[in-house]
């Protein structure tokens, strides 16, 4: 994981056409008899691995419009859920409780994203024009509504049961069984993950992001300097919330199922954290960061087993105190993160 | 069984209750700190703990009981505060609210590491009025907190409109520059306001014990709750917050009786419903506060 | 021909008329001063007159257009463009960002060039560039290009925040208090730059709270005094004036 993100620091320039050459890539590794079956023993890795390439699609969008336009969106798992719970509704095939039309997966896909966009949308008119702090407090709650509804609206979602039976496109595509699709996933996903990296770096890196940092600057100078402030922010938002859709997609075609359990505060959490031990801004670091937060889960997953007097339970409340404490360490003392501009973010180090 | 209207305004004005200490203390601190303090709901889960404490394990009277909770929190409350949010002050609204977050999860899970996921209840003899031909009953426990809540916001009252410090503190959260021109001292007002507001949640929270038992996340659960009060009210105002409180916690009893059976678990979202509409239609709440940019 | 014509505009906050019917126009090519005490209402005016706030009544009309409900980038797009009493750069980024920001008409300020990396929006930047040098070193700044706005000396700012206006190559600019807590040495620099803007056919109104500043600079003084204009006319006019005198001292 870390090398993955070491690879994505080391690139030339362009990414954008890196990426589209590494779906191309990955699409040709699908279509082909080909496949990599990992070491036995390192498949915690790949499934940590797929969860990083997802979420970093996720934190793409999320760096656009805090780390860049400086929208504070406490509610990227809300439009990661739509887009999954609307990806697995269309497609599963007799689901054992809710509902399952059974369309193709592209149908899904697609419906995901603009189901995701559509809730940007709505969100983005209604609350974009009140205090940052505000903005905080309604993504937020829009995350706690949606994932109340997927646990009332049983008759159509599954309810604590979930919706099983999801197509699994990529899965599909090999038949050598053991853990070569989970290779599969990763590298299809991640090839799409650094694709998004690029058409989001793109735009950072333009007029159109300065238009963006100097919202987060100051709105009304900005407005007053002739540019449409509420139209950028809008569109910076409804961006997000189409990877942050299309991620959740992916996520349930690649377990073959939705729960409500991939789709908690836990998510929002992680990729804040990432973003903000990167350094937000930084469109490469807050990658780092998340690299770092995960590689953390990961590790302290192995250290349970070997601290004795710890329960489980005591155990995994330590892994996010841990977490709520370096997120509180890196805010005070540290607060361009590791990878990020002081002088970017207005913050004194 | 159909429950009469009366009967859930009484569940409701219980609600309401502890709801409205809460908000009460979440809107001093954003009136006064300018914050929006996530961390609030594990102030009140300290309290559940200490009422709890010094209720069943030190076997103290219930009135004692309540004020060391009061007394514990306002202290505890205000320490953390010196220590996390007061030295970063400066640095703007979306900082200290992530420090919040922070601080939320190293209280909430320190808690859990301590006291483990389980619920403690602090159980009273509870004595029950019957009014049937009304159609409802209360309980001595109900009641308790019902009047506990009107004693605090009656104090409360005297405390803003008799004090030196209460009305410099409307003073200050009214204009803050203007405070600091005429001479209050706002470092003294930011002391005040964190043994207030968390002095308050610590009463709040030996209600949820009484109620609901202690746990690990009793005052996370409500702090969406709290947070929608306050605001329903107008960011700020604390008594805005008092009646946001009771006009949720009625609102959302009642509106059980309306909702078709199988969306009851709606409950609580349909809070956070009500607090994007709010923020839709009237971001300022009942006595309307500026939350608009520029 | 008039060029900027406020007719009657209200505005008030709670119980405080801030802005009282105030009327007044301004001559295409004049350079013209508002002037009153502090809290006569200047500021408000000219946030309302920019689309900063709402008023609650009267009209602003520019360049022949009625404009009392075009928002403030729409303003800016036409021509009529300001500056704020305390200094507003973009502290968090470099001079040379502060100066392209808003270069109008940008193709590159929309995704699909900037995604596309298109060679319409490569040209509008270097041109943008062109213009910023030109003007930064007009305005002494050309050594601090790559340096944080933030970091610049209030006098600096001053002149950034003058500089960047004129980006948008502007019909009129609105001035709020240019000179407040500027420097004598700096203040004529600053006037010096405000007579060759007009000069090129630039007209200007400028807040000033203080009465003498502006005798020399303006053709015509504006007085404002409880959201009301009390007197307009020629800087030696307006000095003679009882009614104005009187409002300094009892201000
Ligand atoms: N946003 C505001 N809210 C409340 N009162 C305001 C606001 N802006 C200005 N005022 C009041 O309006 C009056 C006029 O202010 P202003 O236009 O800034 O005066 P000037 O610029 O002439 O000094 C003052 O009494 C001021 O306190
Ligand atoms: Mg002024």
């Amino acid at each position: 994981m870390t090398d993955l993100t070491s690879r994505i620091e080391d690139l030339p320039g362009d990414a954008v056409h890196a990426g589209l050459i590494a779906v191309g890539a990955a699409l040709l590794f699908l279509a082909s008899p080909l496949f990599v079956q990992a070491p036995s023993g390192s498949l915690v890795f790949f499934e940590v691995g797929v969860l990083f390439v997802l979420y970093a699609m996720v934190l793409v969008g999320l760096n656009l419009q805090f780390g860049h336009a400086g929208l504070v969106n406490f509610g990227p798992v809300a439009f990661f859920a739509v887009g999954g719970y609307t990806a697995a509704v269309l497609t599963a095939e007799d689901p054992f409780q809710g509902v399952g039309l059974g369309l193709p997966w592209p149908v899904g896909l697609a419906a995901g994203v603009l189901a995701a966009m559509a809730l940007g949308v709505l969100l983005g008119v209604s609350t974009l024009r009140l205090r940052d702090d505000f903005l905080a407090i309604v993504t937020l709650a829009v995350a706690e509504i949606v994932h109340g509804s997927i646990i009332t609206f049983r008759d159509i979602t599954g309810g604590t049961n979930g919706l099983q039976n999801v197509p699994q496109p990529v899965a599909g595509t090999t038949d050598a069984g053991g853990n070569a699709e989970l290779v599969s996933t990763v590298l299809v996903f991640g090839a799409f993950a650094l694709l998004f990296y690029g058409l989001f770096r793109r735009l950072s890196a333009s007029p159109y992001g300065r238009v963006l940092r100097a919202i987060r600057a100051d709105e009304q100078v900005t407005e007053t300097l002739g540019k449409r402030v509420f139209r950028y922010k809008l569109v910076v938002f409804v961006y997000g919330a189409a990877v942050a859709g299309l991620a959740g997609a992916l996520l349930v075609f690649y377990n073959g199922a939705a729960s409500d359990t991939f789709f908690t505060i836990d998510m929002t959490v992680i990729v804040w954290v990432g973003m903000l031990i990167g350094g937000a801004g930084s469109d490469r670091g807050v990658l780092g960061g998340l690299a770092v937060i995960m590689s953390f889960q990961l590790l302290t997953r192995f250290f349970n087993d070997s601290i004795p007097f710890v329960t489980q339970d005591q155990f995994a409340s330590i892994r996010l105190m841990l977490i709520g404490l370096l997120l509180m360490i890196i805010i005070k003392y540290r607060p361009e993160g590791i990878w990020g501009n002081a002088d970017r973010l207005g913050v004194d180090s | 069984m159909e429950i009469p209207l009366a009967q859930e305004v009484i569940f409701g004005l219980v609600i309401g209750s502890y709801i409205a200490l809460g908000a009460v203390g979440f809107t001093l601190v954003y009136g006064l700190v300018n914050m929006i303090n996530f961390a609030h709901g594990e102030f009140i889960t300290i309290g559940a703990f200490a009422g709890y404490l010094a209720v069943v394990v030190a076997g103290l009277p219930l009135p004692v009981g309540i004020l060391v909770a009061l007394v514990a929190t306002a202290v505890v409350g205000w320490g953390i505060a010196r220590i996390t949010f007061e030295p970063m002050n400066e640095t703007g609204a979306v900082p200290l609210l992530m420090m919040s977050i922070g601080l939320g999860f190293v209280l909430r899970n320190g808690m859990r590491v301590i006291a483990g996921p389980s619920s403690r209840r602090v159980r009273l003899d509870v004595a029950t009025y019957r009014f049937d031909d009304l159609g409802f009953f209360v309980t001595s426990q109900q009641l308790l907190i019902i009047g506990l809540a009107l004693a605090a916001v009656v104090v409360m009252h005297l405390f803003l409109s008799r004090t030196m410090l209460g009305i410099a503190m409307r003073a200050t959260s009214d204009n803050e520059d203007l405070a600091l021109v005429s001479g209050i001292d706002t470092r003294r007002i930011r002391n005040a306001v964190w043994l207030a507001a968390s002095g308050l949640a610590g009463v709040a929270g030996v209600m949820l014990a009484l109620s609901q038992g202690a746990n690990p996340t009793t005052g996370f659960g409500q702090l969406l709750l709290i947070i929608t009060a306050a605001i329903l009210g107008g960011a700020g105002s604390p008594y805005g917050a008092v009646v946001g409180a009771y006009l949720l916690g009625i609102g959302i009893t009642v509106s059980v009786e309306f909702l078709p059976s199988g969306l009851t678990e709606l409950n609580a979202t349909m809070a956070f419903v009500v607090l994007i509409v709010v923020l839709l239609i009237r971001p300022g709440g009942i006595v309307n506060t500026e939350v608009r940019t520029s | 021909m008039t060029l900027l014509d406020v007719d009657g505009l209200e505005r008030s906050f709670g119980n405080l008329v801030a802005v009282d019917g105030t009327t007044f126009d301004v001559e295409a090519g004049e350079i013209v001063g508002l002037i009153g005490p502090n809290g006569a209402g200047k500021t408000t005016t000219f946030n309302c007159i920019s689309g900063v706030i709402d008023s609650d009544a009267g009209t602003v009309t520019f360049d022949g257009e009625d404009v009392t409900t075009v928002p403030p980038h729409g303003l800016a797009r036409r021509g009529l463009v300001r500056t704020f009493q305390q200094t507003r750069e973009l502290p968090t980024m470099t001079v040379e960002e502060n100066m392209l920001l808003p270069a109008p008409d940008h193709p590159g300020e929309r995704a699909w060039h900037a995604v596309g990396q298109t060679g319409a929006s490569r040209e509008r930047e270097q041109a943008a560039r062109e213009r910023a040098m030109e003007l930064l070193e007009t305005f002494d700044l050309e050594t601090m290009v790559e340096e944080f706005a933030g970091n610049l000396s209030g006098g600096q700012r001053k002149l950034l925040e003058l500089a960047r206006a004129l980006m948008l190559d502007p019909k009129m600019l609105l001035l709020d208090e240019p000179f407040a807590g500027v420097n004598p040495s700096l203040t004529n620099e600053i006037v010096d730059h405000i007579e060759a803007l007009n000069d090129d056919g630039l007209t200007l109104l400028i807040i000033e709270h203080e009465l003498e500043t502006l005798t020399e600079l303006v053709d015509r003084l504006v007085v404002l005094a409880d959201g009301q204009v009390l007197a307009t006319g020629t800087p030696a006019e307006i000095m003679d004036n009882e009614e104005v005198i009187d409002a300094y001292l009892g201000g």
